[in-house]
């Protein structure tokens, strides 16, 4: 990875669900912080297989979205990559597939998918209430996101 | 036999749930289906402006914006007592047929093909879509992958932008068509109308010519008897987009066939102490508890439900089809749960021929597409059939458009009583004191509910791990004996 690597920055999340938003609110900030032609930012709503075509072409991603792990305590932040993805794969989702396979799947089909693959995942405190703003613990995070985002990609 | 009472704090958040109770004798004896509720939308859409409700609503769903875009869009034009001109309906129609083609598509292929192509005791690592097509073939996925981005690029054409298009408007749409994206359209359109066919083709060859899966789809297991609901036009034809709501008893007869405006007249809410969500019943039957029959009130709204509801197609190849589907398992109306799957393939095909139609139609790059209102807005319902079910959004206004109280029952809501009977019928049947709880067990009862696609509202989370849905099965001492979750 270098100086040309096609970079996307995806934020994702619901905006009307309180902390479910926190990904796009991360992804907010970080446009007034990148400017680079090779990195492309963008905010997201959709789920499951429709992400394929949102990856698509390019060498990296960078995804940015809300979790709730058992036990987890909200505003803390993970970050997963495709090493961690491959061993907690999972399958048949009630509605639509998982990350992991719908990724196999479209490199089953030959798209041209990211090699590289990292998540930056916030613990969110409520992901079920109609609510434009996020809960004060998970807005805490959101600087700190930002951050590391912008640590990830120097890495390059 | 142990009287279990459940717990309201048992209830979970953020996924689905069910629940399994065993008898002292290992039978079961109560099944509970949950589905996580989303709160405070009445409180989140006070205040707001009317118009904005396309987009606010199309955001609550990851994967049906379409349908809440749509649903809302018809509710202003009754709220703003507005008729869109001819062009505009057209339109629509085009726009969600579209977006139906990628939405059926999706879940069938996802849903219930893996089901069916690798078997429901196959491992569940290779129950998913790379199974299928390591068995199919990847051509046909590939196929799939092409269908969806086609008719995606249909609905970034006409919502003028990729994500949370802007389309829908109180008297028509925001966008048309010109001659050079109708005869995309009309290209794409063609190659979707070969897919469906080729899906269907599919079921055939994989399910229908398979003694073993045509019995389970033909099992009393997988069976209720109760009204089915469904949108229909003037000729009681199934129609997506606009229309009454036609609901039929389980003997197939017309029970009642309402227009948008009357459906609080139709439809009332039941409360079970076990789930946060209100369980919508027919009410001039009345709720009966979770049973079948012409005595209770319990509805499905679903693919199936709309072949049921309907006398037919209204596009030729649809309709030879959906003529096929009821000489094949006997006539109508088909009750059989898991014959949905294949009733989806039905409406993927009309859609698609429909998509075509419209297409060509010559109204269809006409400019004339907005009527713009006039009158004092005040009250509206709109009502369209989402791929899981009939959606409905109700606002209530200020002469000035400001929402003062907005309801919505969303698909999978419609469904919530089926699903709870779905499980406990085919539970009862499979899990039998001394028989081993497997997972292949426990996939057959998931099978139950896969049908209907439930929506747990918007879920954009990708990261790896769970299904939103578990199953816990409980003896009678209220203590887990098996657990799963994928």
């Amino acid at each position: 990875m270098d100086e040309k690597t096609k970079t996307l920055i995806l934020g994702m999340g619901n905006p009307l669900l309180c902390d479910d938003g926190v990904g796009l609110r991360v992804v907010a900030k970080l446009k007034d912080r990148i400017e680079k032609p090779e990195v492309t930012i963008m905010e997201t709503g959709i789920a499951g297989l429709a992400l394929l075509d949102l990856l698509v072409g390019y060498d990296r991603a960078i995804v940015i979205d809300a979790i709730q792990t058992v036990g987890g305590k909200a505003g803390h932040i993970y970050r997963l990559d495709t090493q961690a993805f491959d061993a907690a794969r999972h399958t048949v989702s009630p509605h639509d597939i998982d990350f992991t396979t719908a990724l196999e799947f479209g490199k089953k089909l030959g798209l041209s998918l990211p090699q590289q693959i990292v998540i930056f995942a916030i613990e969110a405190s409520d992901v079920r209430t109609f609510k434009e703003e996020c809960t004060p613990e998970v807005q805490k995070a959101i600087p700190t996101c930002v951050e590391m985002v912008l640590l990830e990609l120097k890495k390059g | 036999m142990k009287k279990i009472t459940i717990d309201p704090i048992t209830r979970l958040e953020g996924h689905g749930k069910i629940e399994i109770f065993l008898n002292d004798a290992g039978e079961v004896e109560n099944t509970y289906f949950q589905i996580p509720e989303l709160r405070g939308f009445e409180k989140f859409a006070e205040g707001r402006l009317a118009e904005d409700m396309p987009q606010i609503t199309q955001r609550i769903c990851g994967v049906c914006p379409e349908a809440h875009h749509m649903a809302a869009a018809k509710c202003l034009d009754d709220v703003f007592h507005v008729d869109p001109p001819s062009a505009a309906k057209k339109l629509r129609e085009l726009f969600y047929s579209s977006f139906y083609v990628t939405d059926h598509t999706t879940h069938f292929y996802i849903l219930a093909g893996p089901d069916f192509v690798m078997g429901p005791e196959a491992p569940v690592a290779e129950r998913n879509i790379l199974g299928v097509i390591a068995k199919v073939g990847l051509e046909l996925g590939g196929a799939v992958i092409k269908t969806r981005m086609q008719n995606h690029r249909i609905i970034q054409m006409l919502g003028g932008r990729a994500i949370h298009p802007v389309f829908g408007l109180p008297g028509g749409v925001s966008k048309g068509l010109n001659e050079d994206e109708r005869k995309e359209v009309e290209q794409i359109a063609k190659e979707s109308v070969e897919f469906a066919k080729l899906s269907l083709k599919v079921f055939d060859d994989i399910v229908l010519k398979n003694k073993e899966y045509l019995d389970m789809v033909l099992s009393d297991a997988y069976t209720h008897h109760t009204y089915y609901m469904g949108l229909v036009d003037e000729k009681n034809r199934v129609n997506f987009y606009d229309g009454k709501v036609r609901v039929v008893d389980p003997n197939g007869k017309e029970f009642v066939k309402y227009s948008p405006k009357e459906y609080l007249d139709n439809v009332a809410e039941h409360v079970e102490p076990w789930t946060y969500v209100k369980i919508p019943y027919l009410k001039k039957v009345g709720w009966k508890g979770f049973v079948d029959g012409k005595d209770s009130g319990v509805f499905r709204s679903t693919p199936l439900s709309r072949l049921n509801a309907a006398d037919g197609m209204a596009t030729p190849l649809a309709q030879a089809e959906y003529e096929r589907f009821y000489s094949t398992l006997g006539g109508k109306p088909v009750h059989q749960t898991l014959a949905t799957h294949w009733a989806r393939l039905v409406e993927l095909l009309y859609a698609a021929e429909r998509l075509l139609e419209l297409s060509k139609d010559p109204e269809i790059t006409s400019p004339n597409i907005r009527t713009i209102p006039t009158a004092k807005p005040d009250e509206g319902v709109g009502i369209v059939e989402a791929p899981r079910g009939t959606l409905t959004h109700h606002y209530i206004t200020d002469e000035n458009g400001i929402i003062k109280k907005a309801n919505l029952i969303v698909a999978t809501v419609n469904n919530v009583a089926a699903i709870s009977m779905s499980v406990k019928k085919a539970a009862q049947s499979l899990i039998k004191p001394g028989k081993k709880i497997t997972e292949g067990l426990l996939n057959r009862i998931e099978m139950a509910w896969r049908p209907y696609d439930p929506c747990f509202g918007c879920a954009t989370h990708t990261l790896p791990g769970q299904a939103p849905m578990e199953v816990v099965i409980y003896n009678s001492h209220g203590e887990i004996v098996e657990r799963l979750h994928h």
